[in-house]
């Protein structure tokens, strides 16, 4: 493995890690609020025994994605030293204000956690919405320097040197609506389908079963209705991404030849050596309205761009099938879910709760498919037609060792929090109620 | 305006050296403490530092992304060359933080304990002092930054494996011990007290000690940041205000006057790191080369502008807050 690729590599992993923790911490506080209000409203001591088993999985669950999260304000440097120095001072204004948000979320958890029967109620559970709101917040401006990527805007590139910039037109740059609205209905989707699916779990071996039917009804309820949304943003994105990128619109549809009226694949075996897709089924003209809302529109061939602009076909195709497909699979559950409403006795039977259990893990699944798309769809480029990402690596060697290093970590604590998880719910199924 | 970004950089620095660093020397007490009073310092820490331990880390994050948008070349030089430490404070950082909660937040509280416990008190003494060895490691000239062929340890090992940037390193650690002690002593009943009076004590020792050694070795090894620091009469006039807040704060801890000694304490350290920030400011960075100055590398002063506006509406949004964050958790005790 080169240095480049293990700087890659490590720079992919700990995104990977630290997406799923922060997408948890930016939603689960919203779950804990919604609970907490029912207590409230309602003071049924199950909602309070919820609201602070689940203030207990955002605690930890915030941590590990703060640490995560520090980790990769250095990394950026660390591991691509000379894109930070060109890129830092055009997109610090989101990082500055990100770390601004940081602070009102980590301030408002305090008051939160440390806050019970010593503040004043309301203005606890306001704190409460706090952290998640300021949550939200933090994820939309990262997202933001990371559409800056790839849409970079607010600068002029003049003989390989940045010049007038301007940090607020780079902060709304042409991708971070898309992009932040398609991530933020993401986080919701992946944290709403990984929690109900828990308690849904719960409900199957026959424990507690009020507290985990209401855990279970308020976390889909966000998961649901997230999903139902995602495929219009997704459709927005790729309309967008037909525009800005079509390099990579073409890799993520494995598009090889030129054509107006473009059909679209759905599934298929890429064939990178013949430049062709097998086994596929495909939709004649969909591609095309799908990307430009006109069935006849001509799209982008791969073999109409330069080869040493190109992203792995591969990757980006399979990974782009998978959000995809998850992402239909997720509408038509939520839609299920929003029916079994009005027929309440399919919360009686087996299969139903089943079914959450199994799609507990495919949102979180779609949602790292779908930044592999972005991310690996944006290669070779690191800022898109600017910088190369070979460029921008840091020239220490050995960042082999460094990657391994991470790569122990981060298993190790992904066990760890796995297993108190799991103790959390079992001292939650075994306490008596208060 | 880059005078309002700089003064930015240097309060969250400050203030991250202080707070994570009493937060750090909490966890270097209990690893130095006897086991009975070592679950007492635990419980303790909690009840302290429990509520305002994210926020205190967050310093760091902030003066990264200072150093980041405001000095890009300065920041550059830092990432390449102490690529190693930094790796190593943020495996501790990472360590330290997931320890805490894991204790803390646990369902059950059983053997895992034990694992957590040393975890964390292990980290607690190793990050700061990999924290001190960056600082070290920036002002002891030992970095090269010519592209001529030079070998790996020459580039990146050497610059912060040395003598001088260890003992900075532990001179961090006993600082952050310090901090910590004084803290404690307000928190604890008469009885527990003593026991943070002679840790205070003996980490005070600590520190002089190491500082001492500190200041030899760079006078033997005439380092340019040691003969700059002797040299320099504010450097000199800090520091002696420094060692003189030593008495009333020895008087305030035996009248257990809690708010005047942790401000004393805080004095302390403040004084002796503005002392070694005005010996090089604006020449942060000593490379074997010469210097690397903070204000040679700062960015356009667009970004300046909009970094300086940024900060100056993030603060007047979170100080506030943090403030009354602090004061409910009785964290300050001044407005009393
Ligand atoms: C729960 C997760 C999830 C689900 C169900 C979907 N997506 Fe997605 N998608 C993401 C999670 C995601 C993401 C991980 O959040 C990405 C990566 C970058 C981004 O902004 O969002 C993303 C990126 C992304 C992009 C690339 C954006 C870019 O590179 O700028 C496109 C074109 C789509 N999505 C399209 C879709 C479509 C048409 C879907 C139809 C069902 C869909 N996504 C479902
Ligand atoms: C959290 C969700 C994210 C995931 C899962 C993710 C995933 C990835 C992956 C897979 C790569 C490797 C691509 C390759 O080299 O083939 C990568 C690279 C990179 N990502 Fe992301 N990414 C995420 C968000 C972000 C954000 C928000 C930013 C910036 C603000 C960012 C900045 C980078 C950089 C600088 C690289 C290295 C250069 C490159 O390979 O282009 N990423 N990421
Ligand atoms: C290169 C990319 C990224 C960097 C440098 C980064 C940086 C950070 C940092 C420094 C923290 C810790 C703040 C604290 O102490 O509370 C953090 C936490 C967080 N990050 Fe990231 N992050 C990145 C990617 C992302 C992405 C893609 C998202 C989501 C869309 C995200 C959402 C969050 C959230 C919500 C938190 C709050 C912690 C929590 O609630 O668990 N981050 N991040």
């Amino acid at each position: 493995m080169d240095n480049l690729d293990a700087a890659r590599l490590q720079m992919a992993f700990t995104l990977m890690f630290h997406i799923v923790f922060a997408c948890i911490g930016m939603v689960m506080p919203f779950f804990m609020v919604v609970a907490h209000k029912k207590w409230l409203n309602t003071k049924n001591p199950i909602y309070l025994k919820l609201t602070k088993s689940w203030q207990k999985g955002v605690a930890i669950f915030f941590v590990t994605g703060a640490v995560s999260g520090t980790a990769l304000s250095f990394e950026l440097g660390l591991l691509w030293p000379e894109f930070m120095k060109h890129a830092g001072p055009i997109i610090g204004m989101p990082f500055s204000l990100e770390g601004a948000a940081f602070f009102v979320e980590a301030v408002a958890l305090g008051f939160y956690l440390y806050g019970w029967n010593k503040i004043p109620e309301k203005f606890h559970w306001y704190t409460g919405l706090i952290v998640g709101i300021s949550g939200v917040a933090s994820g939309i401006l990262v997202v933001s320097a990371n559409g800056w990527m790839n849409a970079p805007s607010g600068f002029e590139y003049i003989n390989g040197e940045f010049l007038n910039i301007d940090p607020v037109k780079a902060l709304l740059n042409p991708a971070w609506f898309t992009q932040a609205l398609h991530m933020t209905l993401a986080a919701f989707t992946a944290t709403g389908f990984a929690v109900a699916g828990i308690h849904a779990f719960q409900v199957l071996r026959q424990r507690q079963i009020e507290l985990h039917k209401k855990a279970f009804k308020i976390a889909i309820t966000f998961g649901a209705i997230a999903a139902i949304l995602q495929p219009i943003s997704g459709d927005l994105s790729a309309k967008d991404i037909a525009k800005r990128q079509p390099v990579k619109l073409a890799a993520m549809e494995a598009h090889y030849e030129t054509k107006e009226g473009a059909p679209l694949y759905i599934g298929g075996i890429v064939d990178t050596e013949n430049r062709e897709v097998n086994y596929k089924i495909e939709i004649p003209n969909a591609l095309s309205f799908l990307a430009f809302g006109d069935f006849n529109a001509e799209v982008k061939g791969l073999n109409d761009f330069p080869k040493d602009v190109q992203p792995n076909v591969a990757i980006t195709h399979y990974a782009f099938q998978i959000m995809v497909g998850l992402g239909t699979l997720l509408l038509l559950v939520g839609i299920l879910f929003f029916i079994s409403l009005k027929r309440k006795h399919w919360w009686d039977t087996h299969k139903f709760w089943l079914i959450f259990v199994a799609l507990a893990p495919m949102g979180f699944i779609a949602l790292e498919a779908g930044w592999v798309v972005t991310e690996v769809g944006r290669q070779p480029w690191i800022i898109h037609n600017v910088m190369k990402t070979k460029d921008a690596v840091t020239p220490m060697p050995g960042m082999v060792y460094s990657f391994y290093m991470y790569v122990v970590l981060y298993s190790i604590l992904t066990i760890a929090v796995t297993w108190l998880m799991t103790r959390q719910i079992k001292a939650l199924n075994n306490s008596e109620l208060v | 305006m880059l005078y309002v970004v700089l003064s930015f950089l240097m309060v969250s620095l400050l203030l991250y050296v202080l707070l994570a660093g009493a937060d750090f020397g909490a966890g270097i007490i209990e690893f130095f403490s006897s086991k009975k009073s070592q679950q007492l310092t635990k419980k303790t820490i909690y009840r302290v530092i429990g509520p305002v331990w994210e926020a205190n880390h967050i310093w760091i994050i902030i003066v990264i992304v200072i150093l980041w948008v405001g000095f890009p070349e300065f920041y550059n030089v830092l990432m390449v060359y102490l690529h190693i430490p930094l790796t190593l404070v943020l495996l501790g950082i990472t360590l330290r933080g997931v320890s805490f909660v894991f204790r803390h937040y646990d369902a059950f509280v059983d053997k895992s304990q034990i694992l957590y416990d040393w975890m964390f008190r292990i980290s607690s003494l190793v990050t700061p002092i990999f924290l001190g060895m960056t600082f070290g490691a920036m002002v002891s000239g030992k970095i090269i930054t010519s592209t001529n062929s030079i070998s790996f340890y020459e580039a990146f090992i050497q610059p912060w494996l040395n003598p001088f940037a260890i003992l900075v390193g532990m001179f961090f650690a006993a600082l952050c011990a310090f901090l910590a002690a004084v803290l404690l002593i307000g928190e604890a009943n008469s009885e527990e007290r003593k026991i943070y009076v002679r840790k205070a004590r003996i980490a005070n020792i600590a520190v002089i000690l190491i500082g001492f050694l500190v200041l030899s070795y760079g006078i033997i090894n005439d380092l340019k940041f040691v003969t700059g620091f002797i040299n320099n009469p504010y450097t000199i006039g800090l520091v002696s205000l420094s060692a003189i807040l030593i008495l009333p704060l020895t008087y305030c801890i035996k009248r257990a006057k809690k708010v005047k000694s942790r401000f004393l304490a805080g004095s302390q350290v403040v004084l002796i790191l503005l002392a070694a920030m005005v010996t090089h400011y604006p020449d942060v960075i000593i490379i074997s080369e010469g210097y690397i100055s903070l204000t040679d590398t700062a960015a356009s002063s667009e970004v300046i502008n909009v970094l300086a506006i940024t900060l100056i509406i993030g603060g007047a949004v979170i100080l506030p807050g943090l403030f009354h964050l602090l004061k409910s958790f009785k964290m300050i005790k001044i407005l009393e």
